[in-house]
């Protein structure tokens, strides 16, 4: 069974590119031109988002249960 | 109160397709609204700013000095143990745009064509009505606004939210981006009438390093690695400029974002919605380089466009589809079919390619005419010798 993670965003590295939204395959990121959002309910667990960014500013927490 | 508006066309994303089409269809009379996130149009750039010079003229782009940074004259390609292949014309082939001022006047000519532009336009998602898409729902600097529009057109990057929204699927997997990673920065020692890119495994796993020069001690220094990488971009770059002994404490700008380079939109247009540039994956897979393929996209989307407007007929906007695959989709695919076959060689391939390839056989890859060369390296000696390389070369016959 897969990892239920979250993926948290190091706000100082981030630029707002949006490569992390595009390469998402459920839609659970959601980059503006002045914030990073998340959606738990969307994420599948897959951490391409997480390989993908060119200045790693992305990570995931183990979810409980 | 939420602002209403209403245009024949409304084009999601000011990068380059999008200005293409909206100053395409405006000119033949036609309402249109170009909004961007954006407050400045063209900035941040997520782009190494070069582009062939045969653009301003096949697109009719104006050739004006307010956004060419500097005219170059060929390319130096460096194998990973440091032998050279260089291609040099006697004219200008291409130039280094300044992206900032490039896209902005893109969408100056759309706006002097007559269409509507808007930055700091920030659009969350479409208005559907009994199932079909008769807008989007944006925010105009914090302000809600709702667009309605005949025709909606995604040009709005890597994230593709519109054409997503629109039940488009832009899926592809990880390992169809790069991930990309670039300084604008003060660099000595390169020819500034040449790009220079470096390839190798450990240099650029997939994707390669480039110079791109600006001034004679300024250039645009990044990298493109394949997206699924363990390591980052940032990391790889870093590496390389420690290792090349040049100095990065004169940083004027660090730029970045993810590249689609392959598995490109099948279907790139739905109902009301037409998908283009690099929403649509419309980038060329062996260099990452989008602006030309997102102006040839933009360019056979505005026609069908503007024929679907004329004749009060959405069902023509299928033809886009139709004719992009037939015009560049095949094209685009033979060179993602290369690129994935580049990927499977060792650093001792790629040396003896490039040590045995002459100038005049770089200017037939630069022109992607990668048949003639293959040819060519499957008669040398050094490839004769590879049972390997043989077999990967004849592959690609």
């Amino acid at each position: 069974m897969v990892e239920k993670i979250k993926i948290i965003v190091n706000e100082d590295k981030c630029y707002l590119c949006g490569g992390c939204a595009g390469v998402c395959p459920s839609l659970a990121i959601k980059v503006s031109s002045s914030k990073w959002e998340f959606f738990q309910d969307k994420c599948i667990s897959c951490k391409i988002c997480i390989n993908a960014c060119p200045v790693g500013a992305l990570d995931f927490e183990p979810l409980e249960g | 109160m939420t602002e209403i508006m209403k245009y024949d066309v409304v084009v999601v994303g000011a990068g380059i397709a999008g200005p293409i089409v909206a100053r395409n269809v405006a000119r033949e009379g036609y309402s249109v609204l170009l909004v961007d996130k954006k407050p400045a149009i063209g900035a941040p750039k997520q782009c190494a700013e070069g582009i062939n010079i045969s653009i301003f003229e096949r697109y009719g782009i104006p050739y004006d000095k307010r956004f060419i940074n500097r005219e170059i004259y060929g390319a130096r390609i460096y194998s990973p143990s440091g032998y050279e292949l260089e291609i040099r014309y006697k004219k200008v082939s291409g130039v280094i745009l300044e992206r900032k001022v490039f896209d902005k006047m893109l969408a100056f000519y759309a706006a002097r064509s007559g269409a509507d532009v808007l930055s700091r336009t920030e659009v969350e998602d479409v208005i559907r009505e009994n199932g079909k898409i008769i807008g989007v729902k944006a925010k105009h600097e914090g302000e809600p606004v709702e667009i309605y529009g005949d025709i909606i057109v995604a040009a709005d990057g890597v994230e593709s939210t519109i054409a997503r929204k629109a039940g488009i699927n832009t899926y592809a997997p990880p390992h169809e981006f790069d991930s990309a990673y670039e300084y604008e920065m003060l660099i000595d020692g390169f020819d500034p009438e040449l790009i220079h890119l470096w390839f190798g495994n450990d240099v650029a796993p997939r994707g390669y390093v480039w110079v791109f020069p600006k001034d004679e001690d300024r250039a645009n220094v990044g990298i493109g690695i394949n997206s699924d990488n363990p390591k980052t971009a940032k990391y790889y770059l870093d590496k390389w400029l420690k290792e090349n002994n040049i100095p990065s404490k004169k940083l004027l700008e660090i730029n970045v974002g993810v590249v689609p380079v392959g598995g490109f939109l099948k279907e790139l247009a739905k109902e009301n919605v037409v998908v283009v540039g690099d929403a649509a994956r419309q980038v060329n897979p062996m260099h990452g380089g989008g602006m030309a393929e997102a102006m040839k996209a933009g360019t056979i989307a505005s026609k069908w466009i503007v024929k679907a407007l004329e004749e009060e007929n959405l069902e023509l906007l299928k033809n886009y589809t139709t004719e992009w695959w037939e015009k560049d989709g095949k094209r685009l695919e033979r060179v993602l079919k290369i690129r994935k076959a580049v990927e499977r060689l060792t650093d001792e391939d790629l040396d003896v390619f490039i040590e045995v390839l002459s100038g005049t056989d770089a200017e037939k890859i630069a022109e992607g005419n990668y048949t003639e060369v293959i040819k060519v390296l499957l008669k040398h000696p050094k490839v004769l010798m590879s049972a390997r390389r043989i077999s990967l070369l004849k592959e690609l016959l």
